[in-house]
């Protein structure tokens, strides 16, 4: 828990450092390197955008940098937290109190109704009351009627919105997505975005996110590209576009 | 059309968990059903050849007249191709070693014994043997304690009549060594041949030509058929079946072994219908893509149709590979418990079950869902269309049950069993229904927590559907495993109940009424304090209602009861084992009426106030029909036909008095000073059928629990088969949990305690319905007394629960293993 203690306003380290990110998978016959000697530093509060082609590299950077999985060589540190000293219960942990996420395939459970969907990281961070805040995410993201459909009843757009919903349930200080809008056709992509950058602004979320699409890189902060598992970055944009 | 055989490919079936499933489930369904089928038919064949050795033939024809019976009736039966054999019994003086005692005489042809061997000792102190044939003529071989009363030694020479016989061995056990009141005085065996030199036996004596028969039981039977017309009723033709006094324990473990079966036909057929039902639901979209891509509905039934054959093909196959080496092994291990060759004999008929199994399986449970695939509407492919709700399923339940409980009736030939098991799931089901609707309303305000208990009890209420499901297959496949638990438990103990270790194993019989005290003192002061003492005197049943029995009663009835003298006797009070069913006990100081004993009751159509005439001696009793009760003729204890009150219809008439009481066998030699002080009591051994029944009960107790075992590891794959269909689902869940930020103590603490609380519930459904189930069998089938069985009720559910909570936890393996990257990846 220590390790977690917000750091003092004083030295406000940034939200997520990577130093030298190296990840490696081995195969049948060699090992494939998927990331190479990544470095990145996201401030809070800040959006920022990793664009690059499909197999890049882009989910495997951002699974590293949300402490999903370790990596052969480097270090990630989010919210002051060194992820690689940590044990796999406190990343878990770090991961309820502080991070959301929002998948490219929506993951939502099919069993649960999307009020039960929304509730499931409420009921595990143990917060009060998880129906009522479940419920009001659910009227933010334009779902007050359809509480106890199943995401089989959803549709595409539909179900992004209510995972969406479920990430920023536990006021996340991070939130990770990973091509949001990458199954959703171009206008009900646009509202999924609009919602997802809107939400963004309200809660002063820290957002990373994965995407092919130029247009929705374009409304963030800053810009990555990622290529054969090299990160660069242009030059800083200023000012997002809205 | 080609695409379609390409896409019927067992290869690419293999490679979908479902269709693994589904084929295990059948492999398995076809293995235990034949199994069980095979070696209820070896057990059963074995058990009537172990049984025919009671009469060391399979059929015994006794001659009570004093006659041999017409050569023409032996030769009419080798004609048949049966095998024959004779002998003949009588009682007489013996002489030798300087003594002389009445002995019981059974002089034996060559042949003898046509089933079960003779134990002998070639001296006092030598082994025991087994032979397959009797002594020599010449020679005779006696019981021991006649070797100690005459103070004989083996190689000394003992005299029948005129005849000089040589003691060469000493009968220790006979293969027929029935329960015949006439076999009192002690033993001696010689060959047939020297019969007519002793000139013991002559017109009119007291003599008994018993002829064996062994054979095919068809020939057998059509010998019957036969000689039935040609039987004068002092002729008796007696079967296994027939009166034997152990007869009745092998019919229940036979039953037991058709519950066994019928329980394993269910069991697999519930494990065919999940997996299929599952593997129809995954089937869905590459069935919309095929749509797509141009086949009709016909065409995708035909496709999976002929999927549905190629699977019960490879089902009945793989089954047959897997059950006959495994009947093999039972089929050997049965050879040495009984430690004598057993002929193992593959029993084509017993296959039948086997396959219908497979092929109801197939058709009534995997088809229905896989029938309605051809209904997914194209559409499917572009956006996800709301599955099926469970409704569609609801005919389809009434298929499988309609035809599962079908095929236990074929398989059991008992509608009692049927009725007792779809008892039990009704209740099952209604007691369910009950639960579903206690888990929706008082889990639904259960929420939130980083607490175990909590999410457990918010998982059970997420995944109620599957919960209850889950409950309802767990909670059957207790309920059948249990019934079978149950019933094997209370079978045992009533074998138990009834033959415990210090069963009576001795009679005393023709006791004269005024030595009974100094008889029961004797015994006393040895410490082997008799049971319960009862008159006997002889009598016949002549007359019903005034009529003459014969007429009164069908040829077909006639049966040995009326053949034969039959013990009456009088008592004040109802013996304990004794169970009145109609009418009343005499009350006290009555002196009318009579008890009769329910079976002959029923076989002769006796009724209440019926006036039954009793021919004793020179003297005619009549009394009317008071009551009816039923006797345990297995008790080893004197049992009667007809009991009168104390001074009522035997009032006056000469009695002699009989008892029984255990000896254990180092105060055998206690019998010589008993014959010694009351040489005209005869005493009755029957130890050695005592531990032979004993043995047996031992033997199908064994081949019992192996098929239990069987049993229930089928309940286990059954068992894993349905948790396993959701394994999918629960791996996402655990996956994403994690990514949310779930630790893996919390999950795998969740996860176990969700699943022990679905084990404690299905177990005790289970344990519930199962008793409901024997509640009702035990009344039908097993003739005994029900109780609650805390020993069962109380350990099922909590078992059911750990193993399930360890079984969850088992199944959390791979979501704990890897790191939540890696399973997005995999569930994408
Ligand atoms: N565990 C793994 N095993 C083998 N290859 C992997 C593994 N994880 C990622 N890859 C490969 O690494 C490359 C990058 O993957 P990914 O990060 O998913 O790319 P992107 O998200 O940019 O499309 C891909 O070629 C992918 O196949
Ligand atoms: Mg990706």
């Amino acid at each position: 828990m220590n390790q977690m203690t917000k750091p003092t306003p004083e030295s406000q380290p940034p939200m997520l450092r990577a130093k030298g990110l190296t990840h490696r998978v081995r195969l049948e016959t060699d090992t494939l390197t998927i990331l190479q000697g990544v470095n990145l530093e996201i401030n809070r509060g800040e959006s920022v955008a990793i664009v690059g082609r499909s197999g890049s590299g882009k989910t495997t950077l951002l699974g590293l940098l949300a402490g999903l999985d370790t990596p052969t060589e480097g270090s990630v540190e989010l919210d002051g937290a060194t992820i690689s000293q940590l044990s796999e219960d406190q990343r878990a942990q770090l991961r309820a109190s502080r991070v959301g996420f929002v998948f490219q395939s929506f993951q939502l459970l099919p069993a649960l109704t999307a009020l039960e969907n929304v509730m499931l990281p409420l009921e595990l961070a143990g917060i009060e009351e998880p129906e009522k805040r479940a419920r009001e995410l659910l009227e933010r993201v334009g779902l007050g009627e359809r509480l106890t459909h199943t995401p089989r009843q959803l549709s595409g757009g539909e179900q992004q919105r209510v995972a969406i919903a479920r990430a920023f349930a536990s006021e996340p200080v991070v939130l990770f997505a990973d091509e949001p809008t990458g199954n959703l056709d171009n206008r009900t992509g646009q509202a999924v975005s609009d919602l997802l950058m809107a939400l963004n602004r309200e809660q002063g979320t820290t957002l990373v996110m994965v995407t092919h699409d130029e247009h929705l890189a374009a409304r963030c902060a800053r810009q990555f590209h990622i290529e054969a598992g090299q990160l660069t970055e242009p030059e800083a944009l200023g000012e997002p576009v809205s | 059309m080609a695409a379609e055989q390409k896409l019927m490919s067992v290869r690419r079936d293999w490679r979908e968990r479902d269709v693994r499933v589904v084929l295990a489930a059948l492999v398995i369904a076809v293995a235990t059903v034949a199994t069980i089928a095979l070696f209820a038919s070896q057990l059963q064949r074995t058990l009537v050849t172990s049984a025919s050795s009671f009469l060391a033939a399979d059929r015994q024809l006794e001659a009570e007249n004093g006659r041999p019976i017409p050569d023409a009736w032996l030769q009419e039966a080798t004609a048949r191709g049966l095998e024959t054999g004779q002998m003949v019994e009588f009682s007489t003086m013996v002489f030798g070693g300087g003594g002389f005692q009445l002995v019981s005489v059974k002089a034996v042809s060559n042949e003898y014994p046509l089933r079960g061997e003779i134990e002998i000792q070639s001296g006092p102190d030598s082994p025991r043997e087994l032979v397959k044939a009797g002594p020599q003529p010449g020679e005779v071989w006696i019981n021991p304690r006649l070797l100690r009363l005459l103070e004989l030694e083996i190689g000394d020479s003992l005299e029948v009549g005129n005849l000089q016989l040589t003691v060469s061995g000493l009968l220790i056990r006979e293969p027929d060594g029935g329960f015949r009141l006439s076999a009192l005085a002690p033993r001696v065996m010689m060959h047939k041949d020297d019969v007519p030199a002793t000139g013991v036996v002559q017109e009119g004596s007291r003599v008994e030509y018993v002829y064996l028969f062994a054979g095919e039981e068809s020939a057998l039977e059509g010998y019957y058929e036969w000689l039935r017309p040609q039987l004068e009723p002092s002729h008796e033709w007696e079967g296994v079946r027939d009166g034997e006094t152990f007869s009745r324990s092998l019919q229940r473990a036979e039953r037991f072994l058709l519950l066994g079966g019928s329980l394993a036909v269910l069991l697999a057929a519930v494990a065919v219908a999940v997996a299929s039902r599952q593997y129809a639901l995954s089937q869905r979209d590459t069935v919309a893509l095929l749509k797509t891509l141009g086949l009709n509905g016909a065409g995708i039934g035909r496709l999976y149709l002929r999927r549905l054959l190629l699977w019960g093909i490879t089902g009945v196959v793989g089954g047959l590979v897997v059950a006959i080496p495994l009947f093999w092994l039972l089929a050997s291990m049965l050879s040495d418990v009984l430690e004598r060759p057993v002929d193992i004999y593959l029993d084509p008929a017993a296959l039948t079950p086997a396959l219908l199994t497979a092929l109801v399986s197939l058709f009534a449970f995997a088809y229905p869902p896989i029938r309605r695939l051809r209904n997914v509407p194209a559409m499917r492919v572009l956006r996800s269309q709301p599955g099926e709700s469970g409704r569609e399923a609801w005919p389809d339940m009434l298929v499988a049950i309609v035809a599962i409980f079908g095929l236990v009736w074929l398989y059991a030939g008992e509608l009692a069993l049927v009725v007792s098991l779809l008892g039990g799931l009704v209740l099952l089901l209604l007691a369910l229904g009950l639960l579903g609707w206690g888990l929706v309303t008082v889990l639904r305000r259960v929420r939130g927590g980083g607490n175990a208990w909590r999410l457990a009890l918010v998982g059970l209420y997420r995944h109620r559907n599957a919960s209850l499901s889950q409950i309802a297959v767990f909670a059957m496949t207790l309920m059948l495993a249990a019934t079978l638990v149950l019933v094997r438990t209370s079978l045992l103990n009533d074998w138990q109940a009834q033959l415990p270790d210090d069963a009576p194993n001795h009679f005393l019989i023709n006791i004269a009424p005024e030595t009974v005290d100094e008889v029961a003192g004797f015994w006393d002061e040895q410490g082997q304090p008799l049971e319960e003492l009862y008159p006997m005197v002889r009598g016949r049943l002549t007359e019903l209602n005034g009529q003459p029995v014969k007429e009164a009663v069908s040829k077909d009835e006639r049966i040995g009861a009326l053949n034969r003298e039959l013990n009456l006797t009088w008592m004040e009070s109802l013996p304990e084992d004794n169970e009145i069913i109609e009418g009343q006990w005499f009350a006290d100081g009555e002196q009318n009426g009579v008890s009769v004993e329910a079976e002959l009751a029923g076989r002769l159509g006796l009724q209440l106030g019926d006036e039954l005439t009793f021919t004793i001696g020179s003297e005619k009793v009549t009394e009317v029909v008071t009551s009816i009760r039923t006797v345990q003729w297995d008790s080893m204890k004197p049992n009667f036909y007809m009991a009168f009150p104390p001074g009522g219809g035997l009032e006056g008439l000469p009695a002699t008095w009989i008892t029984s009481f255990y000896l254990p066998p180092e105060k055998k030699t206690a019998l010589n000073a008993f014959s010694r002080q009351f040489p005209t009591v005869s005493v009755l051994e029957i130890d050695h059928i005592i531990s032979r029944i004993q043995e047996i009960v031992q033997q199908v107790t064994r081949a019992i629990e192996a098929i239990l075992a069987l049993i229930l590891a089928a309940a286990l794959v059954v068992m894993a088969a349905v948790v396993s269909a959701t394994l999918r689902d629960r791996q996402r869940e655990g996956a994403l949990l994690r990514t949310l930020g779930g630790r893996q103590s919390l999950l795998v603490r969740s996860t176990m305690l969700e699943f022990a609380v679905l084990g404690g519930f299905a177990g005790l459904l289970g344990v519930v319905a199962a008793e409901a189930a024997v509640y009702a069998l035990q009344f039908r089938m097993f003739e005994g007394t029900f109780n609650w069985h805390w020993q069962v009720i109380i350990p099922i559910p909590l078992i059911s629960a750990v193993v399930l909570s360890l079984f969850g936890r088992w199944q959390l393996r791979p979501v704990l293993s890897v790191s939540p990257m890696l399973l997005l990846r995999r569930l994408e």
